[in-house]
């Protein structure tokens, strides 16, 4: 059983000391030289009003590998904030197992737990584990969904913790059960109006993750197997529950799987305290069945938004926005020259791919390397290669790039009228690229060199892949890949590999959009269920809204400078292949307050979408989506059909279809 | 909310890639050109308000990507239209020989009630393009393919001039009107005035 697993500390070295510690020590409300250094948010008027040591997250399901730290209540401008900082090695040494080789991956993941000045306005409730064997754990859930993994009290304290959140803000326990208690339950009438929307299959569902939590001690193949059994239950259509069988790999894959399943219990803590969660709501709120018939009535509309508004406190949009993340890292600087040379070998070699694509996960690659670095991440350059191999290489792929660009320069005039399908795709290209970032001085001011350059290539790939051809949004996707190489064949070789992998979004049969759109429709149920059902009650479940992010991996909502950040971020494959579905669920999430408090509409949601251009703030949103990547674990993966872009293609067979049609 | 959406008058309008869709609608809702637009993927719209005789209505006009490829993504886009647009470039072949599958195209996925009378307006554009110099679709020629179709109302425009675009999305507005008595069913509210309003109109519009 999992309460077993988690609570074996017999090889615990820790053990004596910290039980030592609790007897000894009882430190809320404690001094105060101790919260002014605490508080980093600083400022004048804060008081900690709640100081615990020794509460600890356990990232794994061995309690020996916890993360020990100090839980904080800081009161500032009468909001109350929750802190967990985890103790630097030396102080918690937490590092029992004695692996120093681990010590700097570990001080990281410790960071990554951070609890950074939470404020209880945004926690949903807080569930309370008091096992008769091992420790009394809390779990934190906030009103987005997402949860805290467990805080585990060494020290004891828990029945405390509560008391003092009692006396600064407004809690209650849950009728359903004694063990949750339920923050700011005034506070947002809509979100559990829109919570007890759940239809008994998404129910069914939540109670099926419940069955999973206590059996944890299955293999893990069992459990994704298991839960793959749960997505069929929800999705109501097998095609795509064998996934895990089809499983590529790739080290970039295993990589992702152990940290994955490092959460993949406190995701399952989570579910499990959620659907607890739903049911509450579902069990209390009557007024959806009115509100149901009201939509119906256009003239009573009014009546209805007025029952919104009289709610004591209406929950601000914006409010939700600064919702800080809860496992995202904080973004780093980009990767620069000094730290670049040192992933090189005497060779030029890139020895540990694996830490250079996190490190660029994490912080980008200043612009002066991009030339180079981009280049592995696209995988037109392997990882193993010496520069002699590399510079080789460019040599042969630049006379073969001009072998192909021949093709198409020597067709003549005559040739040409007889040549319908050459002239369309021709006249195409010259239409888009014209319009293709005319703004960027690079591509600006009339007859620019370089938007020739961007057509003879666009013309050249579309003979080099003749039955995918040219596709408007192409143009979009090569511009920043010539603006970083300024070398033609360059940037056509790391155009090649780009649509390797993103070719399908243009197939004529759009199967590589609609696998990413079922993606992020499943995605969305797993991550945001209120949210799912309110695309569902609207019609928009096609997600159609969501079209231009996906086919070109949003060149256009973000800034220049911010795509090519944001893109070589997606290019490493660090956490997954599919983060930018998870981009998607983040920024949909970001507004879910607004999408749903003003009921948007299918029409009314896509502009709002649409005008979201440019004012997406990418560091944000990029640890949003890490968050929600790691929540989701393996239940993520599964909702994403094999297969689907960037992946590449299942079998290299038959790469586009085709279709007896005229387009080209 | 409800009464502004008993008011609204969904246009959408199609072509091939770059005959100019976007500087249309953009012309007319904004009053503005410009050389910058990028092609346009997926889709958008703008709405404008319109009057009448004494009723205010608001158009919604979609403009959705030209490429053949993308079409299959109407079906979410072209529901509940209440007229269609079909636009091409009189400078080339090609975009209006295009016509017939667009308007094809957009039956099979709109699939209006009364597909026979669905109201289509044809706008043949960049008139302005070397003094009219290098067109090689003939105003006749459109025209008789127009009236073909069941005398199809045609403008020929310059977005970039902003000729005739007022009087071409006049012409779009009076006929979306045409299919306003599906609407009237769920907005009983309106059927008087908008009847009379619509009949006189229609009339004026054999453009």
């Amino acid at each position: 059983m999992q309460e077993a697993d988690l609570h074996d500390l017999s090889d615990d070295p820790d053990y004596a000391a910290s039980q030592q510690q609790a007897l000894g020590r009882s430190l809320y409300r404690s001094d105060s030289a101790k919260s002014t250094e605490m508080d980093s948010g600083g400022g004048g008027g804060s008081e900690t009003v709640y100081v615990k040591d020794n509460v600890a997250i356990h990232p794994t399901q061995y309690a020996s590998e916890r993360i020990s730290g100090r839980l904080l209540l800081v009161k500032r401008d009468s909001s109350l904030f929750m802190t967990w900082i985890p103790y630097k090695l030396s102080v918690g040494g937490t590092d029992s197992t004695g692996r120093s080789s681990n010590a700097g991956i570990l001080e990281k993941d410790r960071k990554l737990y951070t609890i950074k000045d939470v404020p209880l306005a945004d926690v949903h409730s807080i569930r309370r584990h008091t096992p008769t064997l091992g420790w009394q754990y809390i779990i934190v859930v906030l009103s987005s969904g997402l949860a805290f993994p467990p805080l585990y009290f060494y020290n004891g304290g828990v029945r405390e913790f509560l008391a003092t959140l009692k006396q600064h803000v407004f809690i209650v326990r849950s009728a359903d059960d004694a063990n949750v208690f339920l923050a700011n339950d005034f506070q947002d009438p809509l979100q559990k109006s829109l919570s007890s929307l759940e239809l008994p299959r998404v129910v069914s569902v939540a109670n099926g993750a419940t069955l999973h939590g206590s059996v944890g001690a299955l293999s893990s193949v069992e459990n994704s197997e298991r839960r793959n059994g749960d997505m069929q239950i929800a999705t109501s259509s097998s095609e795509y529950s064998g996934r895990n069988k089809h499983k590529l790999h790739d080290p970039a894959r295993d990589i992702s799987i152990q940290v994955l399943e490092k959460f993949s219990l406190v995701t399952k803590f989570a579910r499990e305290t959620t659907s607890h969660l739903f049911r509450e709501n579902h069990n209390n709120d009557s007024s959806i069945h009115e509100r149901k018939q009201l939509d119906h009535k256009p003239s009573s509309a009014s009546t209805d938004t007025q029952k919104i508004s009289s709610a004591p406190v209406a929950p601000d949009p914006l409010e939700f926005d600064k919702l800080p993340l809860i496992w995202g890292k904080q973004r780093q600087q980009p990767l620069d020259v000094k730290e670049w040379v040192c992933f090189l070998d005497a060779e030029g070699r890139i020895t540990d791919s694996k830490a250079l694509r996190k490190r660029i996960f994490y912080g980008g690659v200043e612009h002066s390397i991009r030339k180079e670095v981009w280049k592995f991440l696209l995988g037109y350059h392997p990882y193993d290669s010496t520069y002699a191999e590399r510079e080789y290489l460019a040599s042969v792929k630049k006379s073969e790039y001009e072998i192909i660009k021949s093709q198409w320069q020597s067709i003549s005039p005559a040739q040409a009228r007889r040549f319908t399908k050459f002239r369309e795709r021709k006249g195409l290209i010259e239409k888009d690229v014209v319009r293709t970032d005319r703004s960027i001085s690079f591509y600006d001011g009339d007859d620019n060199p370089n938007v020739a350059v961007l057509h003879d290539i666009l013309l050249t790939y579309s003979f080099y892949n003749f039955d995918l051809g040219y596709c408007q949004g192409m143009s979009d996707l090569l511009s920043p890949i010539f603006y970083v190489m300024e070398d033609e064949s360059e940037s056509f070789w790391c155009f090649v590999e780009l649509m390797e992998r993103l070719g399908p979004n243009f197939n004529r049969d759009q199967s590589g959009m609609h696998s990413q759109l079922f993606a992020l429709l499943k995605l969305v149920e797993l991550l945001d269920t209120p949210l799912h059902n309110y695309f569902s009650k609207t019609e928009c479940l096609n997600y159609f809204f969501c079209f231009r992010w996906l086919l070109i991996q949003f060149k256009r909502e973000f800034e220049y400078e911010e795509v090519m950040r944001l893109w070589e971020v997606l290019w490493t494959h660090y956490l997954s292949e599919h983060l930018h579905l998870y981009i998607c669920v983040a920024i949909l999430k970001r507004y879910r307050q607004k999408i749903m408090g003003e009921e948007m509409d299918f029409d009314t949601l896509l502009k709002f979408i649409n005008e979201l251009s440019g004012r997406i703030r990418l560091g944000d949103i990029l640890r949003d989506a890490e968050a929600l990547c790691v929540c989701a674990g393996e239940n993520g993966d599964a909702c994403i059909p094999p297969g689907t872009p960037p992946s590449l293609p299942l079998e290299t067979a038959s790469l586009y279809p085709q279709q007896d049609q005229d387009d080209i | 909310m409800a009464s502004r959406r008993r008011m609204l008058l969904k246009v959408i309008i199609l072509g091939d890639s770059g005959v100019g869709k976007t500087s249309l609608m953009n012309q007319y809702v904004n009053r503005k050109f410009s050389n910058q637009y990028k092609a346009t993927i997926g889709a958008d719209f703008l709405t404008k308000e319109v009057q009448f005789e004494d009723r205010l209505f608001t158009l919604q006009i979609w403009d959705t990507a030209g490429q053949e490829r993308f079409q299959s993504l109407g079906v979410a886009f072209y529901r509940g239209a209440d007229c269609c647009v079909l636009v091409y470039d009189v400078n080339v072949a090609k975009s209006f020989d295009n016509l017939n599958n667009w308007r094809e195209e957009f039956l099979v996925q709109a699939s209006p009630s009364d597909p026979e009378n669905f109201p289509f307006v044809v706008l043949g554009n960049k008139v302005d393009v070397e003094g009219g110099n290098s067109r090689v679709v003939s105003e006749k020629k459109a025209k008789a393919w127009c009236a073909s179709k069941g005398n199809i109302p045609y403008f020929e425009t310059s977005a970039k001039e902003g000729i005739n675009v007022e009087a071409a999305f006049q012409c779009i507005a009076q006929n979306a009107l045409k299919t306003e008595p599906e609407e009237e069913i769920y907005f009983p509210d309106t059927i008087d005035v908008a009847g009379s309003g619509r009949h006189q109109r229609s009339s004026g519009c054999e453009c």
